[in-house]
């Protein structure tokens, strides 16, 4: 921070946006517990997205306290990436279960055939 | 016509009888003795086959087996404990050589030299550009930016040479392209929920990234990032709609045309700077009013052709390793 | 002036940050997937935008605010599809589906209801 001596307002944002930001440092951890623990693969893309939602407002923040536009724009492109991650990852794990699961089933009915 | 003969010709040639001698046909065995040599490796169907492969697959499952191989065991917990402690060991000297770096700001730092300066003083009056950053690479440094947009060319050609499917060889054709056009089969398709959003958010998307790109010179951003935010609206794109439906304005030719313009178009941008004893900052193009958007000479222009670079890349990379082709 | 536009955005902010841990509390009390994401759903429509507002009454008229607003909107319209998506590929992939997600036969379901009014 600069040397300058800070007006009442300007400390009590300072403080507010700090306490904000360590909150939902807090709450991420929260998040990435149910990341490691989900059973499935769901659970862990649903915390995901919400860690990307809580980066999002601290990146915000970040930029109303450095006083710097460009991380505003930062947090646009940190929504549109993770949103297009779910829409890739969601269709693509589709994809490999079902194609897995088919094999699964033709190996099965081949040996089946095979015993009788 | 090929020059290959036919079976009939072949089999009265001299390489026909000597390569059936090297075979041994030709060799006198008696018959019994033939008949042993016959049994002697058995015509195997697929039943043995698969029988022994089985059991080639349990004898890997037995090496493989904790209860049975206490090596293994031991090992499997061991490599556990080591790459913890590696670690562990690895963030000790990262962390404990952090300790020495100069503190943030100081002035007898090594990196802050005459460069730094020329830039920072300069920069805006000879350049023309307010962010600081893309005066430097593509004005002080473009030749460098030119290495790397080639870099991408070059990543993305060698991914087409070692993925890219042979359209005749393709396997199962006919029932590929039942599933429109091969795309991959399981996955779904025609999401109408995605499509209808996909609709609203890629033109939106498409803007940001024309915007990040021609503010290029006046805010954070540029080529680089830019373009890789139209690649992502473009596979968004693709993901809601199908293989088929972005084929209508995206193929393989597009893409060599569009890289190719872009790169030739960089090239002569900056091929000037030959004549002038690579002092490529005077062009002689005026600089215009810093801030405004058709100001600081090329830089403009080179931000957009690194950018159409880098949107191609991305795009061309992720076609070509969900689907192996365009 | 400038003290009220700090308690009302404060106010916003902070309601923000409340459905947060409302978010949190969900997906840790409930114990499937489904039921998760509705909560999880909460964060990302309601939870982001009243931060955001607080924010926007921050930094008052200009630029950024604009930039804060899309964001939202692009929450907005980009939330929905992902949980729809997820929701479609935990169907899908579910190996114990009667556990969890019985679906009833809508027919039969509603013949029986009938016949059990009519009793």
């Amino acid at each position: 921070m600069t040397d300058t001596v800070l007006t009442p307002i300007q400390t009590a944002y300072h403080y507010l946006y700090i306490g904000v930001i360590i909150f939902l440092a807090l709450a991420l951890f929260a998040c990435l517990i149910r990341a490691i623990k989900g059973p499935k693969i769901a659970d862990r893309i649903v915390a995901v997205n919400m860690m990307g939602t809580m980066v999002m407002v601290i990146m915000t923040i970040m930029s109303l306290l450095l006083k710097e536009d460009y991380l505003v724009d930062i947090s646009l492109i940190y929504a549109m990436i993770s949103f297009i991650a779910v829409v890739v990852i969601t269709k693509v794990y589709i994809g490999i279960y079902e194609e897995r699961r088919i094999a699964k089933e033709k190996q099965k009915g081949g040996a089946d055939d095979g015993m009788d | 016509m090929s020059r290959r003969k036919t079976d009939e010709e072949y089999s009265k040639t001299k390489a026909y009888k000597f390569f059936k001698w090297l075979r041994g046909e030709n060799s006198y065995i008696p018959e019994e003795t033939r008949m042993d040599m016959g049994l002697l490796i058995p015509i195997e169907d697929d039943s043995t086959i698969k029988e022994r492969m089985n059991e080639k697959q349990m004898a890997i499952d037995k090496v493989y087996d904790e209860d049975s191989n206490k090596l293994l065991k031991f090992f499997n917990k061991m490599y556990r404990v080591v790459a913890a402690m590696f670690l562990v060991i690895l963030a000790a000297l990262l962390i404990y050589n952090v300790a020495f770096l100069p503190p943030v700001g100081e002035r007898d730092k090594p990196d802050n030299n005459e460069v730094t300066e020329r830039y920072i003083e300069k920069g805006i009056e000879e350049t023309g550009a307010v962010n600081i950053v893309t005066g430097m690479i593509l004005d002080y440094r473009a030749f460098d930016t030119f290495g790397e947009s080639n870099v991408l060319f070059v990543a993305t050609i060698t991914v087409l040479i070692l993925l890219r499917l042979n359209k005749d060889k393709r396997p199962d054709r006919d029932e590929l392209e039942d599933h429109e056009s091969s795309d991959r089969i399981y996955e779904p398709k025609n999401d109408v929920i995605l499509q209808t959003v996909a609709g609203f958010l890629v033109p939106i998307i498409m803007i940001f990234g024309i915007y990040v790109i021609l503010n290029g010179h006046l805010s954070p951003g540029g080529g680089f990032s830019g373009g890789a935010i139209i690649g992502a609206g473009l596979i968004l794109y693709l993901n809601a709609f199908g293989f088929e439906k972005a084929e209508r304005f995206f193929t393989e030719k597009t893409y060599k045309w569009i890289s190719f313009f872009a790169l030739t178009t960089y090239c002569l941008c900056k091929a000037y700077s030959f004549f002038c004893g690579a002092n490529h900052l005077d062009s002689h193009i005026p600089l215009g009013t810093p801030g405004a958007i058709l100001s600081s000479g090329l830089i403009l222009i080179l931000n957009i052709c690194v950018g159409l670079v880098v949107a191609c890349t991305m795009y061309t990379f992720y076609v070509m390793f969900r689907k192996g082709d365009f | 002036m400038e003290w009220i536009r700090l308690v009302i955005g404060a106010a916003f902010l902070f309601c923000g940050l409340a459905f947060f841990v409302m978010e949190i509390y969900g997906i840790f009390k409930y114990d499937y997937v489904i039921n998760r994401m509705h909560a999880a759903a909460i964060g990302d429509t309601m939870g982001i935008s009243l931060s955001l507002a607080g924010l926007m009454i921050f930094s008052g008229l200009n630029f950024t605010t604009l930039k804060i607003a899309l964001i939202v909107v692009f929450l907005w319209f980009s939330s929905p599809v992902a949980s729809h998506l997820l929701a479609n590929l935990e169907v899908t992939t579910c190996d114990d589906k009667d556990k969890h997600m019985k679906v009833y036969d809508e027919l039969s379901t509603l013949e029986e209801e009938l016949k059990e009014s009519e009793k």
